[in-house]
C-alpha cells in the first residue's frame, strides 16, 4: 500500500478547474517532483493535501487513512512547507522550533532534545542563539524545514523550496532530502527549477490547467510522452588542422548517415549534432546508449572523421515537461 | 573591553540564580499553558512598546500620586480626582494601546503567513485565537495590577469608596477583554493588503471611541455609585452590562474561530451556544428588571432588542452553508443543533425565537390589567422576523448559479428585502396615499409594528396576516433546507 494516494482529486472556483481528476501515488522513502507551469495548480493540490483547503471531489488517503474526512488525524502525519516560509522575527531559532514544538503538543525535555536533534540535523545549532531575522535566505529555509520535522512526519509537503537559493544552499538542501528519503520519508517537491528536480527525484507528477498529463519515473515520461523509441542527443566537435572544414563534415554527414540509429544530423560551425535513437520494436538494454557510442566512434574513427570531441546528452526532465506541456495556464 | 554577558560570568561577580525548583515549576506551568500564550507573553514582555508604555503609566501614576498627596490638605475629595486620573491612565493603556496591539499581533500572522503554519500544528482556529485572547487579556491584568495600588491610594485620599474601585476595575478588565476580543476578530478579516489598511485606521477610531466612552462610564460609576449600592436595579444594570460586553466578546470569538475553521473542523458549535446565550441570557436581563420595576416598557425594549438580536445574528446562523462534510456525518446525530448546516442553524433560530417570545407572553400573562397593544407586538415581531429570514433563504437557494446559494447571498438578500420592506410602502404611500396607510404598511416591519401596537379595530387582522405569511416563509425555508440537506447527505 502506498503511503500517499491521491484518487480523482478535484477542486473547483466556480467554474474554474483548479485541480480536475488528479490521481497519483507516493511511496515511503520516494521523492515525488511535482511540476507544472504557473497556475497549473501545483499549489492548490498541495495545499488540499496539506489539510489547507478542501476538495470538490475525490479521495485521498494518507497512510490508509481519508485526509479529507479527518484532517485532525492526517495533521501529525504531514509536513508542510509553503512557498512562503513565515518565520517571527523576534525570535531566536531555538524560541522559533521550541515554540512549534510546544504547538505540536510535544512536553518537557522530551521536547528539547528533539529541537536539539532537528537543528543538529538541519545544520543550525551554531545558530540557535541567532534572532530569525538575521538569517540568509538560505538559512530561513533550513528553519523552515526544521519546523516540518519537528513531529516527525511520515509525509513532507515542499512547495517551492529551493526558489531564491544561491546555489550552495540548493546542494544542501537537496542532499538534506536525500537524507530525509533515506529514512523512510516520503517528500512531494514542486519546484520550476527542474534540473534541481531531476537530480534528486525518484519520479515526477507532470500537471497543467488543473490535470495530471504525466506521472512516474522520468525516463518512463519521456517515453510515454515521446511515444517513440528511446534515444540520446550526441554532440561531435571536428578538428581540422589546415584542410577545408567544409569538405571534413560533407564527409563525416556521408559516414554518419549510412550508420544504425542515427538521426536528425545538423551542423553548427565545427558542431555535429544528432540523435541515437533505439530501433523501433528493439529491447532497450539499460547499456544500448554505450553500445551505440562505441560503435559510432569506431566508424568515425575507421572512416577518418576527425573527431576531437564527443558528447552525450540524455533527455532529461526539461525536455520532458516541455514535451508533455504545452505552456497553459489556467 | 568585555561584553555583559562575559562580566556577568567573571569571577567575582555571582550570575544571576534562579531556584531549580522556580525553574522546574516555571517549566511544567509553561508546557500545561496553551502555546500561543507562552510565545506572545515572551514576544511581547520583550517589545520596546510594553516597556515604554509600562514606564510611562508607571511614572504618571506617580506623578498623579504626589499631586493628589499634595491636593489632599486643600480638599475632602481629592481621592476621587486622584481616581479619575489613574483611571485616564490604565484605561489608555488597557482599551487603546493593548487591545491595537492584539489586532497588530493577529494581522501580522496573516501578513507573514505565520497563520498557515500554526494551522497545521493541530491547535486550531479556536486555541490559537483563545492563546491570543488570554495573552492580550494576560497583559492587561499585569498593567491592572501595577495601577491598582495607586487606585487604592486613592481611597485613603477620600471622595471615593472601596467597592467603586472594585466595580470600575472589574468592569474596566471586562471591557478589556471585549475590547482585545473586537481587535483580535476584526484581525481575522485582514485577508489583503487593501482590507488589513482599512481595518488599520477603523480599529483605530473605534478603539478611540471606546476607550474614551468607557473613561466616560468610569466617571458616572464612581459618581452615582455609592448613592445605588443598595438598589437592586443597579446591581442588575451592572450584571447585564458585564455580561453583555462578556458574551459579545466570546460571541466575536467564536465566529472568527468558525470563519477560519475548515469545513470538515466543527466550526458551527461554538456560535451556535453563544447565540442561544446571548438571546436568552440577555431577555433574562429585562424580565429581572421587569420583574424589579414592574415597567411594562422594560417588556417591551427586551422584546426589541431580542427581536432585533435575533433578526442579526440569527441572520448569520441560519445562513450557514448547505447540509455538512462526510465526516460530521459521522461524528453527529442527523439532527443535532451543534453539527454544521443551514438547517439545524434555522432550526436554533427558531427555537430560540419560540422560547424568547414565549417566555415575553409569559410575562405578558402576569400582568394586570392588561396591555393588548403589546401582545400584538409580541406576536407580530417574531413572524416579521421569520418571514424575512425565510424568504431570503428561500429565494438565495431558489437560483441555481453562483454566487447564489452562498451563505453571504442570503444575508444580502435579507437584507435587501428588509429595506424594500420597510423603505418603499412609505415612498409608495407619499405618493398614492398617506405615508402610514395600514394595508399598505402590512409587510413594513417597522412601520407595521408600530401599528399594530396602536391597537385598534385592524390590529388582529394585521397579526394573524404576517404571522400566517411568516408561518408560511418558515414552512418553505425548512423544507427547502431539508431536501438539500438530504441530497447533499
Amino acid at each position: 500500500m502506498s503511503l500517499l494516494e491521491v484518487k480523482s482529486l478535484s477542486r473547483h472556483f466556480g467554474a474554474l478547474k483548479a485541480v480536475d481528476d488528479v490521481t497519483f501515488t507516493l511511496e515511503a522513502g520516494t521523492i515525488l517532483g511535482f511540476i507544472g507551469p504557473n497556475g497549473a495548480g501545483k499549489s492548490t493540490t498541495m495545499r488540499i493535501l496539506a489539510t489547507l483547503d478542501v476538495p470538490t471531489g475525490g479521495e485521498v488517503l494518507l497512510d490508509g487513512r481519508s485526509l479529507v474526512e479527518r484532517p485532525d488525524q492526517a495533521r501529525p502525519l504531514i509536513g508542510y512547507m509553503p512557498d512562503r516560509y513565515g518565520t517571527y522575527d523576534d525570535m531566536t531559532v531555538f524560541e522559533f522550533l521550541d515554540f512549534f514544538a510546544r504547538a505540536y503538543g510535544q512536553k518537557g525535555q522530551a521536547r528539547v532534545d528533539r529541537v536539539d536533534s532537528v537543528m543538529d540535523f538541519t545544520g543550525l545549532l551554531p545558530l540557535k542563539d541567532k534572532l530569525t531575522s538575521e538569517l540568509s535566505k538560505g538559512m530561513k529555509q533550513r528553519v523552515a524545514l526544521g519546523r516540518t520535522l519537528l513531529h516527525d512526519p511520515k509525509l513532507l509537503i515542499l512547495d517551492e523550496p529551493a526558489d531564491g537559493l544561491d546555489p550552495r544552499a540548493r546542494i544542501e538542501l537537496r542532499e538534506l532530502l536525500r537524507a530525509l528519503a533515506s529514512q523512510g520519508k516520503a517528500v512531494l517537491i514542486s519546484s520550476h527549477i527542474l534540473t534541481e528536480l531531476s537530480e534528486i527525484c525518484d519520479s515526477c507528477a507532470i500537471i497543467e490547467q488543473g490535470r495530471l498529463l504525466a506521472t512516474g519515473p522520468v525516463s518512463e515520461i519521456l517515453h510515454r510522452s515521446a511515444g517513440a523509441a528511446p534515444s540520446t542527443e550526441v554532440q561531435l566537435r571536428l578538428f581540422v588542422a589546415g584542410g577545408s572544414l567544409s569538405e571534413a563534415l560533407t564527409h563525416a554527414e556521408r559516414v554518419l548517415l549510412v550508420q544504425p540509429q542515427v538521426k536528425n544530423v545538423s551542423f553548427a560551425q565545427d558542431l555535429i549534432r544528432l540523435r541515437l535513437e533505439l530501433d523501433a520494436g528493439a529491447e532497450a538494454k539499460p547499456q544500448w546508449v554505450d553500445e551505440a557510442c562505441a560503435r559510432l566512434i569506431a566508424a568515425l574513427v575507421r572512416e577518418g572523421v576527425p573527431v576531437c570531441s564527443f558528447q552525450t546528452r540524455q533527455l532529461d526532465l526539461e525536455d520532458a515537461f516541455l514535451h508533455v506541456t504545452k505552456g497553459r495556464v489556467q | 573591553m568585555s561584553t555583559p554577558e562575559a562580566a556577568l560570568e567573571a569571577p567575582g561577580l555571582p550570575a544571576p540564580h534562579v531556584p531549580d525548583w522556580l525553574d522546574r515549576l516555571g517549566a511544567r506551568l509553561a508546557d500545561r499553558v496553551n502555546p500561543i500564550v507562552v510565545k506572545e507573553l515572551r514576544q511581547h514582555l520583550r517589545t520596546k512598546v510594553f516597556w515604554v508604555f509600562f514606564s510611562l503609566m508607571l511614572l504618571g501614576c506617580l506623578v498623579i500620586a504626589m499631586v493628589a498627596s499634595l491636593a489632599a490638605d486643600e480638599s475632602d475629595k481629592a481621592g476621587l480626582g486622584s481616581f479619575y486620573a489613574f483611571f485616564v491612565a490604565l484605561s489608555g493603556v488597557q482599551h487603546f494601546v493593548i487591545p491595537y496591539t492584539a489586532y497588530r499581533s493577529m494581522a501580522r500572522e496573516q501578513e507573514d503567513e505565520t497563520w498557515v503554519l500554526l494551522s497545521l500544528t493541530g491547535l486550531g482556529p479556536r486555541r490559537i485565537l483563545f492563546g491570543k485572547l488570554t495573552s492580550f487579556v494576560l497583559q492587561g491584568a499585569l498593567y491592572a495590577s501595577a495601577a491598582a495600588p495607586f487606585m487604592l491610594f486613592s481611597y485613603y485620599l477620600n471622595g471615593i469608596d472601596l467597592p467603586t474601585i472594585a466595580i470600575a476595575l472589574t468592569l474596566g478588565a471586562v471591557f478589556q477583554v471585549f475590547l482585545v476580543s473586537v481587535s483580535v476578530s476584526l484581525a481575522t478579516l485582514a485577508e489583503s493588503r487593501l482590507v488589513r489598511g482599512l481595518l488599520h485606521f477603523v480599529v483605530l477610531g473605534l478603539l478611540g471611541i471606546a476607550s474614551s466612552t468607557g473613561i466616560g462610564i468610569a466617571v458616572a460609576l464612581a459618581e452615582e455609585a455609592p448613592r445605588k449600592f443598595a438598589d437592586p436595579e443597579f446591581w442588575l444594570a451592572i450584571g447585564g452590562g458585564g455580561f453583555a460586553f462578556l458574551t459579545t466578546a466570546l460571541l466575536l470569538f467564536e465566529s472568527a474561530a468558525s470563519r477560519l475553521s475548515m469545513p470538515t473542523e466543527p466550526y458551527a458549535a461554538g456560535p451556535r451556544v453563544l447565540f442561544v446565550i446571548q438571546a436568552l441570557g440577555g431577555l433574562a436581563v429585562f424580565v429581572m428588571a421587569w420583574v424589579l420595576d414592574g415597567d411594562d416598557d422594560i417588556l417591551m425594549a427586551g422584546l426589541l432588542a431580542f427581536s432585533l438580536y435575533v433578526a442579526f445574528v440569527g441572520l448569520f446562523i441560519a445562513s450557514d452553508r448547505d447540509s455538512m462534510a462526510k465526516n460530521h456525518w459521522a461524528r453527529h446525530a442527523r439532527f443535532s443543533l451543534l453539527a454544521p448546516g443551514g438547517l439545524r442553524g434555522f432550526v436554533v433560530v427558531l427555537l430560540v425565537l419560540l422560547v424568547g417570545i414565549s417566555a415575553l407572553v409569559g410575562c405578558f400573562g402576569q400582568e394586570d390589567p392588561r396591555e393588548p397593544g403589546l401582545l400584538n407586538v409580541m406576536l407580530t415581531a417574531p413572524s416579521y422576523l421569520l418571514l424575512y429570514l425565510g424568504a431570503a433563504i428561500v429565494i438565495a437557494r431558489w437560483i441555481p448559479h453562483p454566487p447564489w446559494q452562498t451563505p453571504a447571498m442570503v444575508r444580502l438578500v435579507a437584507l435587501g428585502l428588509f429595506t424594500i420592506g420597510a423603505g418603499v410602502p412609505p415612498l409608495v404611500g407619499a405618493v398614492v396615499s398617506e405615508g402610514d396607510d395600514r394595508a399598505l404598511n402590512l409587510l413594513n416591519p417597522i412601520v407595521g409594528l408600530v401599528n399594530v401596537g396602536r391597537d385598534g379595530d385592524l390590529a388582529f387582522t394585521h397579526v394573524l396576516v404576517v404571522a400566517a405569511l411568516g408561518a408560511l416563509a418558515t414552512v418553505a425555508a425548512f423544507l427547502m433546507l431539508l431536501k438539500r440537506d438530504v441530497k447533499w447527505a
